[in-house]
């Protein structure tokens, strides 16, 4: 069994392909390690409660708030964030749609858009309107209104439909 | 944002997290964690302890037992809204868990997590009650087994004792001709009920009712019987004014609050308007 | 009547995706909370849990005996510091109301900081703040206008009152009007107090450079420029001392603009008495507390018409909450000079009052009294129609401006309405609408029953033809008069309607050290002089709400950079700039690069709130960009000894115009022969009259009557602003501007119980609205030149938010008036529980029989 007294508690898990590890108190949040100890700020804070979902990334292909999960939670799980989607300079066909169709202003709800749109999409390649919005409920935008982020994950899901996720 | 300081246990059995739960006053169960993370991260709550129990093998299930239903207390509501026989069988238990939170939350969220919360205002504790659960709690005299109308005892207060655990919530099938509905009125599609209202409904010849429940969410410090209103159609024909009558008595006991998402008096009406439609989606649905 | 939509390079060439969200996309956005400065320390505010109290003493000593404490502050530290009070930009009618950054004496506002510490671990931030002792004694609160008038409590006791703001607008005998009018009605309307809620809170870091005495400052916010003037005057230090600059920022929607904030000059403090850099986060609770609210309106108003439905009289009166004030609380002024909107009503009496309570101040909020403004009217005109039996559209129809062909004035309204008829499929949504009432008489409302309400609004100026009518005003608050500026309301890089005349009469003013030639902008009206209203943070040179700068520089490679003084987040700018230079410079999309956010990098500058940055930075763009263009080929004409008329640009080279497809000589041919690296342009370019956008709105929504739940069905917009330069960033503006007010319409509210206590402050309890509360946004164009702003754009980043709370209010009040009741709801929001009141107080049991 685990055990970890409050100061320090190791963890290791794989993120983006890449195994790697740090030293976190119990206490800290998922997002905030993969932020601060792991440098990859792609992955953004924007409330206190779960809301926003600013800060969704995909747990062992489940998309969570990673804000919503402590650090020692993920020990072991195979974590993806927004940087992890594209190849090299080749965007992943969600990046793609998004760009194309201006799914985008401010950018700071953007990652966790992409990590909620590919997950519908890897469940549900042909989606109607209505289920593209409920599997974004949990991702607040107030530049967008919506619209266009819709219309890149439709954008998005005729593409993988086509190529895959190696892009069309 | 950030909660107050805890040591961390991630117990390999059952036995051994009710011995933690039983050394520290101050611990608490976390599972998904999708209710208590946000509490503690507002300070509302400060566990000194954390045991999480996602760890702990074949608590995470639904299965056909004969006559009822067992599902796992560490069942995502993700896999609950994926499964079939909750959507054939347990119409109020559909209906809430496509209506909790969002897709993160329900990726996370675990029905076990949801009934030991026991927010007033949560889908899944009112839809249980409606499907009259049955609760199978763990501690260290062994396993005890609580009906619904008596596990959810106050506001964030259930019959698991401190140094007990939730393992398994069971749901007795229905007879034939039966179903249920649970309905529910919030701001936006994502928020808490104003007020949410379960059905079960059994119908006999000559479409009297057989057998009926009614719950009621946001109307108390639990999820709570209509028992007025069911009084009244037990027995009676199905019809509009029966339904509209039974509506009306509904609110007798209920004591919703009044806060920032609706005032005690609108609260009232929608529990009435609910308890109609509550109704008539599950007798709608009796095949 | 179709207007002959000219052509506009901008729209062919505009490019398949925007420059900047490459690394948006990828995680590699750079966002001041990003930013990690080694030995970085942690800021945390302690806060007011009163709404209004005394402070009567501060105890750090249990803080101090945790390992993570570094180091306090109080108000009266900011004091022996000689620091001066949060910078205020009061206009000349409002009272300058005195805070610091943190509470002296006495706490204003629930959430108002009080002290400040600064702390080792960011996990340590809330432990150690809890561990600061104050003592407060907790004093009377006003929380609502009433108690504020009624002077339950002085909110700043040098003032004697709580009275903060009045204005008026008057014209004409609005009393005379309305006794003889054929129809007219009365309202009592409000919008509750609201906010931006950008989706990345706050957020500030600081580093301090002992040698230089200088502070490297990156915060979010809408303007650096006026950030530095800020920080300079509050912490008394030359402006060259402060270098501050935001990379991307998530959303400000006016709340990181004008307001004066604590945090960066306490953080510049914090960073100069220890020597470590200092970053500071807002909690999203943080960000509900502090950050600058909206709204907060209520106006009682009677509109009147004749017989026609021409409407002859526009009375008002506004209130409003502004909380303890902000240094940019003008938004009750911009509501009644936008009130009348596109409509000429020759009788007006409109006055506006604003009170300060202990609340968080009031600030800029999308559409900053606009929206208000729009909505008390479009209200009362469907009221009004409703009473005169008239159809709301062809109300409207019978009282926009007129004008007698394309290319006058900022709109055709009628051709907007018309094209909202035809693009909405509006006959058909009033068949809907039938079939929906239908069935509900037929059913009652004991089986669901929805009904369908439509409504409209339109936004934009109330353009005058007859030059006489405008000297009618009187009684405006101080200003000059412009000759020939056209009136307040809907404008963009304007101000509050004062009447501005553009640049001084008299010497340019250099805008850059070596350089450019700069030649004075002499467009319009540059002849007045008007009061200059400077912009909260304007440098010295009074650079102005109307103006803003750019340099254009080209090298011999030919790479251009672009360096404004706006400041986009979220707005496209980085795109859409780089698109004004290429077009202009006649150089490929991607070797330009817009560079902003930077003090250093671009000494002088306004921002980007106020829909101001496509008409005013725009302008300085293309205007730099012309400048540039002009002194290349000068060099060109040199080196061939070619007449200069005769010479064009192209990416190629220099080519005579006539014949285009030779070059005669690369850019780098010259440049290397005028031995020159790079040449540059520059402009400050000021607007020499306002500029509008317009638009009409309709909503289409259900109303569940029972319940009193809404659902819009669907929503169009038509709207003109002027030439685009990025249709697709156009509509991506207008889609967000409709939602901002949805939410402001249906669901958001900053609730407070009867002491002060702010209860919305999570995601949870303040709610704006989800991709399942959205409805389709559709937009439709038509484009009437700016004739004030180069190349004809004008700003759009408001106008969505301007006329949506009145279409959906609107529309929810013809569902209402289906039920036969005559409920009506004028208060935003307009929540189910509000609904609800409003039919009836037994709510369904009052519905008419079926």
């Amino acid at each position: 069994m685990q055990r970890e007294k409050s100061e320090a508690a190791k963890v290791s898990m794989n993120v983006n392909g890449k195994q790697v590890s740090g030293s976190v108190e119990p206490r800290t949040l998922l997002v905030n390690f993969i932020r601060d100890d792991l440098g990859l700020t792609g992955t953004h804070v924007g409330c206190d409660t779960g809301h926003c979902g600013a800060c969704t990334v995909m747990m062992n292909g489940k998309t969570v708030k990673s804000c919503m999960v402590l650090a020692v939670q993920a020990r072991g799980a195979e974590i993806l964030t927004v940087e992890g989607l594209a190849q090299g300079d080749k965007l992943h066909p969600i990046q793609e749609a998004f760009w194309k169709n201006h799914g985008l202003q401010c950018g700071f709800c953007t990652p966790g858009l992409l990590m909620s749109g590919l997950y519908l999409l890897r469940r549900n390649p042909d989606p109607t309107d209505k289920e593209i919005r409920r599997s974004i409920e949990g991702n607040l935008c107030r530049c967008t209104g919506y619209v266009n982020v819709v219309k890149s994950v439709r954008a998005a899901a005729n593409s993988m439909r086509k190529g895959g996720e190696g892009g069309a | 944002m950030t909660p107050k300081s805890f040591d961390y246990y991630a117990p390999a059995s059952l036995d051994e997290a009710i011995r933690l739960l039983g050394e520290n006053d101050e611990a608490k169960v976390i599972a998904g964690g999708q209710s208590l993370l946000p509490m503690m991260k507002l300070r509302l709550a400060a566990p000194t302890a954390l045991v999480d129990i996602t760890k702990l093998p074949d608590l995470s299930y639904v299965r056909e037992e004969g006559d009822h239903l067992a599902i796992g207390a560490l069942t995502t509501h993700d896999a609950v809204e994926h499964n079939r026989t909750v959507k054939e069988r347990f119409a109020a238990i559909d209906d809430a868990v496509v209506r909790i939170g969002d897709q993160q939350v329900r990726n996370l969220g675990t029905i076990g997590g949801s009934a030991c919360h026991a927010d007033p205002a949560a889908d899944l504790p009112t839809a249980l009650l409606v499907s009259d659960a049955q609760f199978v709690i763990r501690g260290r005299g062994g396993q005890r087994v609580v009906p619904a109308r008596e596990f959810f005892v106050d506001v964030f207060a259930t019959a698991v004792g401190h140094d007990e655990i939730l393992t398994e919530i069971r749901m007795a099938y229905a007879p034939p001709r039966s179903a249920s509905a649970y309905v529910k009125h919030s701001l936006r599609e994502a928020d808490f009920g104003i007020a949410m209202v379960g059905a079960a409904v059994t119908v006999g010849d000559g479409n009297v009712c057989k057998d009926v429940r009614i719950s009621l969410g946001s109307a108390g410090p639990t999820p709570l019987r209509a028992t007025s209103s069911e009084q009244h159609l037990k027995g009676k024909v199905v019809d509009d004014e029966n339904v509209a009558k039974a509506a009306e008595l509904a609110v007798e006991g209920a004591d919703p609050p009044s806060d920032v998402h609706g005032s005690r008096e609108y609260r009232l009406e929608m529990i009435k308007a609910l308890t109609r439609r509550s109704l008539k989606l599950a007798l709608g649905r009796v095949k | 009547m179709t207007l002959s939509v000219t052509t506009s390079k901008h729209r062919e060439e505009a490019p398949e995706g925007r420059v900047e969200d490459k690394r948006l996309l990828t995680g590699k956005g750079r966002f001041v909370d990003d930013l990690k400065l080694d030995g970085q320390a942690y800021m945390g505010l302690v806060r007011s849990p009163y709404a209004h109290a005394k402070i009567n003493s501060i105890d750090f000593s249990k803080a101090r005996s945790s390992p993570d404490f570094i180091a306090s502050l109080t108000g009266e530290d900011l004091l022996k510091e000689g620091v001066q009070p949060l910078s205020q930009n009061p206009w000349p009618f409002q009272k300058r109301a005195k805070r610091y950054h943190l509470a002296v004496g006495k706490a204003r506002f629930a959430g108002e900081p009080v002290a400040a510490i600064l702390v080792r671990n960011k996990n340590s931030i809330e432990d150690l703040i809890e561990l600061v002792d104050v003592d407060y004694e907790s004093l009377p609160v006003v929380t609502t206008i009433e108690e504020s008038k009624q002077g339950k409590a002085i909110v700043y006791e040098d003032w004697g009152t709580n009275a903060s703001l009045t204005s008026e607008v008057k014209k004409g005998d609005a009393e005379k009007a309305i006794a003889s009018a054929a129809f007219v009605i009365n309202a009592k309307e409000g919008i509750a107090r609201q906010v931006a809620a950008p989706i990345e809170p706050h957020a500030v870091l600081v580093a301090y450079d002992g040698k230089q005495d200088a502070y490297d400052v990156w915060a979010t916010v809408q303007s650096v420029h006026g950030t530095r003037d800020k920080l300079a005057s509050e912490l008394k230090k030359p402006k060259e001392k402060f270098h501050v600059r935001v990379m991307d920022m998530g959303g400000g929607f006016g709340s990181k603009g004008a307001q004066s904030y604590p945090e960066a000059p306490l953080a510049c403090i914090f960073a100069r008495r220890t020597g470590l850099p200092v970053k500071w986060t807002a909690t999203r609770s943080e960000e509900f507390l502090e950050a600058a609210a909206g709204r907060d309106e209520y106006c009682e108003i009677t509109l009147a018409c004749d017989e026609n439905g021409r409407m002859v009289a526009l009375k008002a009166s506004v209130e409003c909450d502004s909380g303890v004030t902000g240094s940019q609380a003008h938004m009750p002024t911009m509501t009644i000079e936008t009130m009348s909107g596109p409509y000429r009503i020759p009788n007006q009496d409109i006055t506006v009052a604003a009170y300060v309570t202990n609340k968080m101040p009031l600030g800029p909020v999308r559409g900053a009294g606009g929206p208000e403004g729009c909505y008390f009217i479009e209200r009362a005109v469907d009221s009004l129609a409703k009473k005169m039996g008239l159809d709301p559209i062809e109300f409207r129809r019978r009282n926009v401006s007129r004008r007698e062909g394309p290319g006058e004035g900022e709109a055709d309204f009628g051709l907007l309405l018309d094209t909202l008829v035809k693009s909405s499929r509006y006959e058909e949504l009033s068949r809907w609408r039938t079939d929906m009432y239908s069935k509900f008489r037929q059913q009652g409302p004991s089986h669901s029953s929805v009904l369908g309400g439509l409504g409209v609004s339109v936004t934009g100026s109330n353009e005058s033809e007859d030059e006489e009518e405008e000297d009618d005003w009187s009684g405006r608050p101080s200003g000059g008069a412009g000759a020939g500026a056209e009136s307040k309301p809907w404008q963009t890089g304007g101000g509050t309607g004062e009447k501005w005349a553009g640049q001084p009469s008299g010497e340019p003013k250099a805008a850059w050290p070596p350089g450019g030639s700069d030649k004075p902008w002499s467009g319009k009206n540059s002849g007045e002089s008007a009061e200059k209203r400077t912009w909260p943070g304007a440098s010295e040179e009074t650079l102005g709400f109307m103006s803003e700068t750019a340099r254009v520089t080209i090298d011999k490679d030919g790479k251009v950079k672009v360096y404004t003084g706006s400041s986009p987040h979220g707005q496209g700018e980085e795109t859409t700039f780089a698109q004004l230079a290429s077009e202009e410079l006649g150089v490929s999309l991607e070797n330009v690069t817009v560079v902003w956010g930077d003090t250093v990098l671009i000494p002088r500058g306004i921002g980007t709130f106020g829909s101001r940055s496509a008409a005013t930075g725009g302008s300085a763009v293309v205007d730099a960009s012309r400048k540039l263009k002009a002194q290349l080929i000068a060099k060109a004409s040199e080196v061939l000894g070619v007449d200069a008329k005769s010479l064009d640009m192209r990416s190629e080279g220099f080519v005579r115009s006539s014949d285009p497809d030779v070059v005669l000589a690369t850019l780098s041919d010259v440049l290397l022969k005028q031995r020159a690296d790079e040449v540059s342009s520059s402009s400050v370019f000021t607007l020499s009259g306002l500029s509008y956008s317009s638009g009409v709105h309709l909503c289409a929504l259900t109303l569940d009557v029972e319940l009193g739940k809404v659902k819009i069905a669907k929503y169009v917009v038509v709207e003109d602003c002027g030439r685009m330069i990025n249709k697709t960033i156009v509509e991506g503006q207008l889609h967000g501007g409709v939602m901002h007010a949805v939410g402001g319409a249906l669901f958001e509210k900053l609730a407070y119980d009867d002491q002060g206590n702010l209860l919305s402050s999570t995601f949870m309890d303040y709610n704006i609205p989800t991709a399942l509360d959205s409805p389709d946004v559709q937009v439709f164009h038509q484009i009437t030149p700016s004739t004030v702003t180069l190349d004809g754009v004008k700003g759009v980043g408001e106008s969505g938010t301007n006329g949506s709370y009145a279409a959906v209010i609107n529309a929810l009040n013809d569902a209402l008036s289906q039920v036969g009741t005559g409920a009506e709801v004028n208060m935003a929001p307009a929540t189910p529980d509000a609904i609800f009141r409003a039919l009836s107080p037994g709510g369904v049991k009052a519905l008419p029989p079926a």
